[in-house]
């Protein structure tokens, strides 16, 4: 009798996208928190598509003293996303775009206060 | 980018020395590389002595060993050396500012493509190519 093949299926990543939101103390209103998560989520089903999965964010408020941008006091907000892989560069920058517009608009920072990322899950970097 | 986390315990450092790392990290790292002053972004943040941080690499999670950690995250495209003499730069500054032994800091500098990351509005230049990009106008 032949030997069984047992076929194993990779580990696979299920999809989800998720966001660190490091923001200087004092820049980001308290009450526009709640509307930057839904305008994110928004984001991610339109652009990215339904089958990017859930999205998951975190925030981290650095202290004042604590954040410096060449060398000077920050006023920066970094938005760190890990999105499923295979996206491509249209698509990736779309999605940047319209973060950075929805984070102005809810924040009133300009674009130069802003720093957006999107990596691939699988990125080890 | 870059974007620099430094790891420090609770109270260990001052306004100051906070201060005198951030401008030394710059110039350190525009001192090997194209990029703007402005592009450098340092932040410190005190630990709660757990030894691991989240990160957005891998399994989400980066391990050390030190009291103090230095977390950066880089465009991708510069030579092994500089990437080398970049941080064993940041750890030498770190540890003469802080005052502290070098073998009390380390470091992990990860890096993803330029076209990850969007600042000012703009994706960002691959290493080398900032000055077209800076010759751009900027996003509203």
């Amino acid at each position: 009798m032949a030997p069984r093949v047992l076929w194993q299926a990779p580990y696979i990543i299920p999809p989800m996208v998720t966001f660190e939101l490091f923001v200087q103390e004092g820049c980001v209103p308290d009450e526009s928190r709640t509307r930057i998560v839904e305008d994110i989520e928004a984001i991610c089903a339109e652009v990215l598509g339904a089958e990017s999965g859930p999205v998951s964010v975190s925030w981290t408020v650095v202290p004042k003293g604590f954040g410096f941008r060449g060398g000077e006091p920050s006023t920066t907000s970094l938005v760190r996303g890990r999105i499923p892989d295979g996206y491509g560069p249209d698509v990736r920058a779309r999605f940047l775009r319209a973060i950075g517009e929805s984070w102005c608009n809810l924040t009133g920072a300009t674009q130069d206060e802003l720093m957006v990322s999107a990596r691939d899950w699988s990125w080890t970097g | 980018m870059p974007f620099y986390r430094c790891l420090i315990p609770k109270d260990s450092l001052s306004y100051e020395q906070r201060e005198q790392i951030a401008v030394a990290f710059t110039d350190v790292h525009c001192g090997l590389s194209t990029a703007p002053r402005r592009f450098v972004q340092v932040v410190f943040f005190d630990t709660d002595g757990s030894g691991e941080v989240a990160d957005s690499h891998g399994n989400g999670v980066m391990r050390y060993e030190t009291p103090y950690f230095i977390a950066g995250g880089n465009r991708a495209g510069r030579s092994e050396e500089t990437k080398r003499l970049i941080l064993s730069g940041l750890i030498e500054k770190f540890s003469e500012i802080a005052g502290v032994p070098a073998d009390m800091v380390s470091g992990r500098i990860t890096e993803a493509p330029a076209s990850w990351t969007m600042e000012a509005g703009r994706i960002l230049p691959d290493p080398g190519s900032e000055a077209d990009w800076l010759a751009e106008p900027a996003a509203a």
